[in-house]
């Protein structure tokens, strides 16, 4: 016996059942109506995230403007504060010096 | 690309496949089904026919052996399983058909493979270790030991009868 012959005979194809197209054709069919969940369309997500991106972006640029602006504010405040102690500094030496004149 | 004929040539091989790797032919047909439900939706990127013969043959093959290990984990018998009475056939070459064919089922899922590729679809070993993603050494090693394994058993059952 040629085992290599008997296997080819043994395992020739055999026809797929007579309405396997059909029933193939058919689930092409509810395929195409069925609704891929969200997570499983790249092109969705890929559009969602540029949106929350999108969204996302201008705030933080907003945020950080605002920041800078009050940066500047403080440091022109802690400019004004100390311009304001030398000049009061000055103010209280001549009344010093008037004061000890006086006396 | 024409789905239907993409269909009509290549049912009979994916089907067949499916059903002599699972020996359970409803499994097979709702496995090989949903195989070309598969490449329906790349028919898009499908270029020829023989391409698509390739992806069915592809895809069946890695399908079956996913779906075995699945059911090594929950075992579903189908009838094709069940063991057939043990009465002496009119038809010899059926019944050893039939053996043959259930010696291949038995055979490891890489093994049993291999050999469908090898008898079922005429490849030669330099394709079964593309198709399967496996050395050319193993494919031999597999359709080597497989022979010899199905050759003792059926030695075995001469001399028992």
């Amino acid at each position: 016996m040629n085992l290599d012959d008997e296997l080819r005979a043994a395992l020739q194809r055999e026809p797929a059942p007579v309405d396997f197209a059909a029933k193939v054709t058919a689930k092409t069919r509810t395929s195409k109506a069925r609704v891929v969940p969200f997570r499983r369309r790249p092109a969705a997500l890929a559009l969602a995230a540029a949106l929350a991106l999108a969204a996302l972006v201008p705030s933080a640029v907003y945020q950080y403007r605002q920041q800078r602006r009050a940066i500047q504010a403080r440091d022109q405040l802690i400019a004004a504060l100390s311009i304001t102690k030398v000049q009061l500094q000055h103010v209280r030496e001549r009344i010093q010096q008037n004061t000890r004149h006086k006396i | 690309m024409d789905f239907a004929q993409v269909v009509a040539d290549n049912q009979s091989m994916v089907f067949s496949l499916a059903v002599r790797f699972l020996r359970d032919r409803e499994g097979a047909e709702e496995l090989a089904q949903d195989v070309f439900l598969q490449l329906y939706e790349k028919l898009s990127r499908i270029e020829s026919p023989s391409h698509a013969t390739g992806w069915l043959r592809r895809a069946i093959c890695h399908r079956c052996i996913d779906e075995a290990r699945k059911r090594r984990l929950r075992p579903r018998v189908g009838l094709d399983a069940v063991p057939e009475p043990l009465a002496e056939s009119r038809h010899p070459d059926l019944l050893l058909n039939e053996r043959l064919r259930r010696m291949v089922a038995e055979l490891p899922e890489s093994a049993r493979m291999v050999v469908l590729l090898r008898y079922q679809e005429d490849l030669d070993p330099t394709d079964i270790a593309g198709l399967l993603s496996m050395p050319i050494s193993t494919v031999k090693s597999h359709l080597h030991r497989s022979l010899a394994v199905m050759r003792g058993r059926l030695e075995r059952q001469e001399i028992c009868r």
